[in-house]
């Protein structure tokens, strides 16, 4: 039972549910730091860790929060993780704190985490939304690495700085600047889009009604 | 649920005092670390510019930066000299200037007789990635370095290609950021000139 459950839980975060192409959130960061495979890769591990601990936190006070106060808890319990996570990064990867610049702190206005705590945690046991909120996590990293992928690999020739593509490449540095980052997103909401014919009507239904 | 006035507001302090706790405890254990971070930076952007060459190690950058460089305070600015076998082989001073989308802050060395540039780096600027932030990366900065500052006019020390005495390469898609950084850096260097001339005849 439990195992159904979870398994449901994963597959509705990475594919189903996706909250990159599936629910639209979390765009800014996926344009903004996607254009070297190693940022997009610590930036989603990054979320992982703040959506998951933010939930559970969220969830485990689910009972004593005072509904309409609810919001303020959670951006609290949210900014709390996001300082964690800046924090730990400046002092143990300053090259990659310095990196991502403002973005670490930004990861308190992603939409995905908000969401997450707000739709999942509010209503569920901590260890489930726990798991919610690495599963919506990783379908957030694996998302951004996707697009990190063909935008470094077009861009500068490397992956994850490894150069791969000899001295005959021509750079398309339209990838690397903030184009390329929409078009690759379009790219991969389109496709995703297209190979997920069966939801896409279901997802209709549901603007029908609402 | 809990329909009390009091009840949501000494939750909220609560948690927030919890919270607040909980980051100030971290805040102060990685506090060392992160300053000793940021010391590092600047140590490993002062060898660069005085072209030492180090190892990727923070032990050794901080080993070899005490061994070969000092700062010292003049008319409220810090240059740092660099030394080797008691000659001193040139000053480093601090950059700063605006730029397209904000200030870039640096540092400048010239060489002990003030007459070549050694290097410059950037510690900090917000021009944009893969353009003007392109004064960042390697072969840019690469470009400053043996500048002879006594072949052109004095305060036009850096100049672009293809003017008669350019001597450097501007990066393309970025004219203003290059801009910019000529301006700052020859009205830098001039000012640092003229200070320490002015230090050198009054004896110092």
């Amino acid at each position: 039972m439990g195992n159904k459950k979870l398994k449901k839980i994963f597959t509705l975060g990475i594919w189903k549910d996706n909250p990159i192409y599936r629910q639209i959130l979390g765009i800014c960061s996926a344009l903004a730091v996607t254009n070297l495979m190693l940022n997009s890769l610590v930036m989603g591990i990054g979320l992982i860790f703040v959506t998951s601990f933010s939930e559970l936190t969220v969830s485990l006070l689910r009972k004593h929060t005072p509904k309409h106060i609810r919001m303020m808890v959670q951006v609290l319990i949210i900014s709390s993780f996001v300082i964690i996570v800046d924090i730990v990064l400046k002092a143990y990867y300053p090259s990659m704190s310095k990196a991502l610049g403002p973005y670490v702190g930004l990861i308190i206005t992603n939409c995905i985490i908000m969401g997450r705590c707000e739709s999942y945690a509010q209503n569920n046991k901590p260890l489930y939304a726990f798991m919610d909120g690495i599963a919506s996590g990783t379908g957030y990293a694996i998302i951004l690495l996707v697009i990190a992928f063909f935008r470094e690999l077009l861009g500068f020739g490397s992956l994850f700085g490894y150069q791969v593509l000899g001295e005959w490449f021509t750079k398309w540095t339209i990838m690397v600047m903030a184009p390329g980052a929409f078009f690759m997103l379009g790219i991969v909401i389109w496709v995703a889009r297209s190979l997920l014919p069966g939801t896409e009507e279901e997802s209709m239904k549901g603007e029908a009604i609402s | 649920m809990k329909k009390s006035f009091s009840y949501p507001i000494i939750f909220m302090v609560l948690i927030t005092a919890f919270f607040t706790l909980v980051l100030s405890l971290l805040n102060y254990s990685t506090k060392d670390v992160i300053a000793y971070n940021a010391q590092i930076e600047e140590w490993k952007t002062l060898l660069y510019i005085f072209d030492i060459d180090y190892q990727e190690d923070d032990k050794e950058i901080e080993n070899l930066y005490k061994e070969k460089i000092e700062a010292e305070k003049v008319n409220d600015i810090t240059i740092y000299k660099a030394k080797e076998n008691g000659d001193t082989l040139g000053y480093a001073f601090p950059v700063e200037g605006n730029a397209l989308w904000g200030t870039v802050r640096g540092y400048a060395a010239v060489s002990n007789d003030l007459n070549t540039l050694l290097g410059i780096d950037f510690v900090s600027h917000s021009e944009t990635p893969g353009l003007g932030g392109r004064i960042s990366e390697e072969w840019f900065k690469e470009q400053f370095r043996g500048i002879d500052l006594t072949e052109n006019n004095e305060g036009d020390y850096i100049e672009y290609r293809p003017a008669a005495s350019g001597n450097v390469d501007a990066i393309t898609g970025a004219t203003l950021t290059s801009k910019s950084v000529k301006n700052m850096l020859n009205k830098d260097i001039e000012e640092f000139r003229q200070l320490m001339k002015e230090g050198l005849n009054n004896g110092q």
